[in-house]
């Protein structure tokens, strides 16, 4: 349910999709449905499940980093222009189709889904368009939600925003011109989503003005419920972007309007491409002149955010240590994060929560289908190395179990340092154990000795390049022939790892990104059997143990933020038991700002600066 | 004359068709990625990737792809839209030509110049200290890799992380009909790092050229009529001498114009090399193809404008 890229991609691409978004958990009882929505929220003062933020401080530990958490919110100074040096362009700026953390960059300054995240919030999403937390129905198949009074488009639309704005919105994420990347996922239990085409399908209603409500043909209402804090659920005015959203691909995003406080610049007609959005080049945003503060919780300090598109990573990032009223907010080059962390480390700050990479290896057939050779592997593995190759102990955790740190159920499934299992105890790599796995394979001398020549396929660009070959090496050490091929990522995931003809054996290089913090975000797509698609697959390894499948079958329709970190915590210990991918890193991602700027990280985008609480000193 | 140039004009329009369809086979006969999963993004469900594959008409016949993608090219000038920001991919180049022209302008006459100057004293002054001393240098700056340069040029020069903090650097660029001025400043870096590895081929290139011409007969003929030692390096041996340079500099042109990848990224200049590179790694092949085609079609101008100066300072050209 999520998956890769993202930030992420900055240390090094990764392969499915884009964020995260912690579990939509909500403090107070709602007046409807109240012991359903009780399930649903019930975990949210769970210590036991969630990681607090000292957790999450101590997890990254490296002493004097700001962290997304240590940022104030609230001490800004009103005024003044951010420029922002970005490397890399953004993908989409339509809320319908983004879904990449430097999307969400602009996203989330520009448009007001029915939930949404303050920066240092990692399980507790805020009503946003949403005027309360939703009501979930005691069978868990309905999900009211009321949406605030007051709020208005900007320009050229101006009205004041309805329920009706919020259905189109996601209806639209079914139209193939936006080709919404998670709406079947994560909204395919709507009654009536298998059909819908764009227009309005049973499973969304709108009783009046400011309600709208999500019927469901399932009990998954926590999945629907987590989702509403992603783009798709800002409004979109249907009689303005109809006419977009006809062409094929849709040009909303080149022609739109906002609800947040800030707006791409546009002519009076709300055209962005080439006014306040020129691809490859720059972006400006500028204040909404009909947000209204009172109506938000985002302070937004500055009055413009001029974003500068392209350029060399190394160069940006001196600018910015160097410079004045700037930041990067993309991937910071390692030799950057290195001498802000030796000479500007006031201007540093690291966030936990970028996802992982690990290696997934052929469940189904070839000598990785024995789960002694998978244990081999592991045990054999150099894990160290593969930190240090994607930029030390600053960026990364050597990974030893499959949830993400920021998941409830992390420290069930095993902590920082994973179960005890003897593979899994020297992250530097053991022969030894590894020959002892090999011995009970079948391989008596304690090396592979078939015939079978591995298929290796891993992705170009350092540190990926890296990682592979380290991988490689592994693998050769282990007496394995093997044919080692790096092609570009988004061909390692198309044409080879996401492709279960391709019988590949080994995908040294993928990587997940949780869309919000629930282990169903991060298992289930990755590890069910049932996920295992002949094209576009993201379970890489294709692993089909049907104790595993059943599990997450239960999981999934489990309420309540506890038991359900305490199930898919169970989930994560069979994997581990069944070494069904060989884990290698947990990342963290730096961000960079010059010393005149109060950057605020957004903690549930990646440590992004968040251009609605940065302000400048 | 007029049948040669229509002959070399014709041939370029061969070439450019067998370009486009190496292009087509590039991009979507061989495995370089399925473009309707990479115009649906990451995670996007088979349903949509098929809805896209009936789009882009990927669920056609190859043949019938083929005669779509050649028709579009040739009859519309249609190169298609990128898969991420839905933009135009003729009005993303159009956007970006006028900054790789001026950065391939101006850094040709600046290599044209110092290579020229350099070669001719070196090879009028051969095995001097100022010949080996020129030759040195040049060895260094061919020796030297276009990123470096660019990166020390900016750590020493550059006004906002630069030592010496007097010329603008990286993410300065304006155009040419914005100001002038700054237009004008932001490029001497660029420019100057750009023509540095080229200045120094060429000086090779004219002072190797110029060294044989000079002991060829008629310069002795020239210097035993009493021409000024001046007359004879520049009239006669330099007419020569500059043909190699003439067909080098062509196409040194043409493959730039195709775009400056390092220099436009290092120097954040919004190029087409740099929309090229960005393409690139988003995989974003409706821009890596219209890239590829506009630079195939630079170097075939280039190199059709070469040939035809070749023929009109040398008839036998034309006779061949």
């Amino acid at each position: 349910m999520s998956g890769a890229t993202a930030k992420a991609a900055r240390m090094a691409p990764r392969g499915a999709v884009a964020l995260r978004a912690p579990a939509l958990n909500r403090g107070a009882p709602a007046i409807l449905a109240a012991v359903a929505l009780a399930l649903v929220m019930s975990a949210c003062g769970s210590s036991s499940s969630s990681p607090s933020p000292s957790a999450l401080v101590k997890s990254i530990s490296v002493s004097g980093i700001k962290t997304p958490q240590t940022e104030s919110l609230t001490a800004g100074k009103r005024g003044g222009t951010l420029t922002v040096l970005d490397h890399e362009d953004f993908e989409h700026i339509d809320p319908g189709e983004a879904y990449f953390t430097t999307d969400y960059e602009v996203m989330y300054a520009t448009q007001r889904p029915l939930y949404s995240y303050k920066p240092n919030s990692f399980a507790t999403p805020s009503p946003d368009m949403a005027s309360g937390p939703p009501e979930v129905s005691a069978d868990g198949k309905t999900i009211t939600v009321h949406i605030r009074h007051g709020v208005h488009f900007s320009p050229p639309v101006n009205r004041e925003v309805t329920s009706a704005d919020v259905a189109y919105a996601i209806e639209r994420g079914a139209n193939k011109n936006v080709g919404n990347a998670y709406f079947e996922n994560y909204f395919g239990s709507l009654v009536g989503a298998e059909k819908a085409n764009g227009g309005p399908f049973p499973g969304i209603t709108t009783p009046d003005r400011y309600t709208i409500v999500f019927h469901l043909s399932k009990p998954e209402a926590q999945v629907v419920v987590d989702a509403l804090a992603l783009p798709l659920s800002a409004p979109v005015p249907e009689e303005f972007a109809k006419q977009y959203d006809a062409k094929s691909p849709t040009e909303y995003g080149n022609y739109q309007v906002a609800t947040g406080p800030y707006m791409f610049k546009s002519n009076g007609e709300g055209k962005v491409l080439g006014i306040g959005y020129e691809p490859g080049k720059s972006a400006t945003l500028v204040r909404n002149p009909n947000w209204t503060p009172a109506t938000d919780f985002r302070p937004a300090y500055l009055n413009e955010i001029d974003i500068k598109i392209g350029g060399d990573t190394n160069v940006i990032g001196r600018q910015v240590l160097e410079g004045s009223d700037l930041v990067q907010n993309d991937p910071v080059a390692n030799t950057i994060v290195q001498l802000a962390y030796e000479h500007f480390r006031s201007q540093l700050q690291v966030s936990p929560g970028a996802g992982d990479h690990y290696i997934a290896v052929n469940n189904k057939q070839g000598p990785f289908a024995n789960i002694d050779v998978r244990k081999a592997f592991w045990a054999a593995l150099d894990r160290t190395a593969i930190g240090k190759a994607r930029g030390g102990e600053l960026v990364t955790n050597v990974m030893t179990h499959f949830l993400l740190p920021e998941i409830p159920g992390f420290e069930e499934a095993g902590g920082l340092t994973g179960p005890k299992v003897d593979y899994n105890e020297h992250p530097e790599g053991d022969l030894a154990i590894a020959e002892k796995y090999m011995r009970l394979a079948g391989y008596p001398n304690g090396k592979y000795t078939g015939a079978k020549t591995l298929q290796v396929v891993g992705s170009t660009g350092a540190p990926s390049s890296e990682v592979a070959e380290i991988a490689n090496n592994t693998l050769r050490s282990l007496g394995f022939k093997t044919k080692l091929s790096l092609v570009d990522q988004s061909v390692m995931y198309s044409k080879y790892c996401g492709v279960p003809a391709e019988e590949i054996d080994v995908c040294p290089n993928v990587g997940w990104g949780a869309d919000f913090a629930d282990g169903q975000a991060v298992l289930d797509l990755t590890f069910s059997g049932k996920s295992i698609l002949p094209s576009a697959n993201n379970n890489w390894g294709q692993v089909d143990d049907p104790a595993i499948n059943v599990a997450i079958e239960k999981a999934q329709l489990i309420n309540g933020q506890q038991a359900r970190a305490k199930a898919w915590a169970a989930i994560d210990r069979e994997l581990v038991a069944d070494a069904a991918a060989i884990p290698a890193d947990w990342d963290k991602e730096a961000a960079i700002e010059s010393k005149d700027v109060a950057g605020v990280g957004d903690l549930w985008n990646v440590g992004a600066w968040d251009y609605s609480f940065t302000s400048l000193k | 004359m007029t049948r040669y140039i229509v002959r070399r004009l014709l041939w370029g329009a061969l070439l450019l068709v067998l370009v486009s369809a190496l292009t087509f086979v590039l991009f979507r006969v061989l495995p370089t990625g399925d473009p309707a999963r990479l115009r649906a993004g990451r995670s996007a469900s088979p349903k949509v990737i098929a809805a896209i594959r009936v789009d882009l008409g990927l669920n056609r016949s190859l043949p019938e792809q083929f005669w779509l993608y050649m028709k579009g090219i040739f009859l519309h000038f249609n190169l298609g839209y990128s898969y991420y920001s839905s933009a135009s991919v003729r009005s993303l180049i159009a956007d970006r030509l006028p900054a790789t022209i001026s950065l391939t302008l101006g850094a040709a006459a600046i290599w044209l110049a110092a290579g020229l100057a350099v070669g001719i004293v070196s090879a009028v002054r051969r095995r001097s200290k100022l010949d080996r001393a020129a030759m040195g240098t040049a060895l260094v700056l061919i020796s030297a890799p276009e990123y470096w340069l660019g990166l020390i040029a900016l750590y020493l020069f550059a006004t906002d992380i630069g030592r010496l903090r007097i010329l603008p650097g990286a993410g300065s660029y304006v155009g040419l009909t914005s100001d002038p001025g700054k237009w004008l400043t932001s490029l001497i870096l660029p420019w100057l790092v750009l023509a540095a590895t080229n200045a120094a081929v060429y000086a090779r290139l004219i002072r190797g050229s110029l060294i044989e011409v000079m002991g060829e007969d008629y310069i002795r003929t020239a210097r035993a009529k009493g021409l000024s030692e001046r007359r004879v390096v520049l009239r006669h041996g330099l007419r020569s001498a500059i043909n190699p340079v003439m067909t080098i500099l062509g196409l040194d042109i043409g493959v730039l114009l195709g775009g400056a990848v390092l220099v436009e990224t290092v120097f954040e200049i919004p190029g087409i090399g740099r929309l090229n590179y960005d393409a690139i790694t988003h995989s974003d092949f409706p821009i890596v193809q219209g890239t590829v085609l506009v630079a195939a079609l630079f170097i075939i101008v280039a190199n059709i404008v070469v040939d035809v100066a070749y023929a009109y300072m040398d008839p036998r050209v034309r006779v061949s």
